[in-house]
């Protein structure tokens, strides 16, 4: 919770606008995009692990959300910057950072 | 068949030429915010972006993404009412008319785009 300003730089990576809650529910398509996700940001750096929150038990947390916890600071960094206005499914992705500890305790 | 399905599918990555870039609206978003400014953020830029699809006619993905056609409807005259353009097209103003309420309700002073109609029932 910082003030104006630039964000803290993290290891996590947030990418916004990329799915719909819709394309979350059906296993294979999750998949699918899973692996999209892992296939591109594995480009970048070493990733630690990925979490895509889905529309379960009335769950809307993060739902529409991929995060990609990677080994680096500087990783996320490069990830960042070139994901960003990326095409991803026809919509601009947006990327920004998350704390880690909200990340861990899916906090999003 | 999993396998199988994978290797036949494509990315859904866009090149990486084809980058956006609208002027005052970042993608790369490092200004520190809270939740729900980025929220707030997104929903504008997902906004901005339907918007600009549907004043375009650029709605209709290329071929790799489109989902199987449903079988056609036709109306009284014969007509096909569910064409793909139609369908895409529909499937845009129904979620700018979502965003649009969940932007309303955010703030009751948001003022929807000047060229959004409420989305209406089957029409050719």
């Amino acid at each position: 919770p910082a003030g104006n300003g630039e964000m803290q730089p993290t290891r996590v990576l947030q990418l916004l606008n990329m799915v719909t809650p819709e394309e979350l529910v059906e296993d294979e398509e999750f998949e699918d995009i899973y692996e999209d996700v892992r296939e591109e940001c594995s480009k970048f750096g070493k990733v630690y692990d990925i979490k895509i929150p889905r529309p379960v038990q009335g769950n809307t947390s993060g739902v529409g959300k991929i995060f990609v916890r990677y080994e680096t600071i500087e990783s996320a960094g490069a990830a960042l910057r070139a994901l960003a206005g990326r095409k991803f499914a026809e919509r601009t992705v947006l990327t920004s950072y998350i704390d880690e500890e909200k990340y861990v305790a899916d906090d999003f | 068949a999993a396998e199988e399905r994978r290797k036949k599918r494509r990315s859904r990555w866009g090149s990486e030429d084809s980058k956006v870039n609208i002027p005052g609206l970042p993608t790369a978003i490092t200004a520190s915010m809270t939740k729900e400014q980025l929220d707030t953020y997104l929903l504008h830029m997902r906004l901005e972006e339907i918007g600009r699809k549907l004043r375009t006619g650029d709605y209709i993905p290329p071929e790799r993404e489109r989902s199987v056609s449903p079988e056609p409807i036709y109306d009284s005259q014969g007509k096909r009412v569910n064409t793909r353009e139609y369908r895409y097209r529909k499937k845009l103003e129904d979620e700018r008319h979502r965003l649009i309420e969940e932007a309303v309700k955010r703030n009751p002073d948001f003022k929807p785009p000047a060229d959004y109609k409420r989305p209406t029932k089957v029409q050719d």
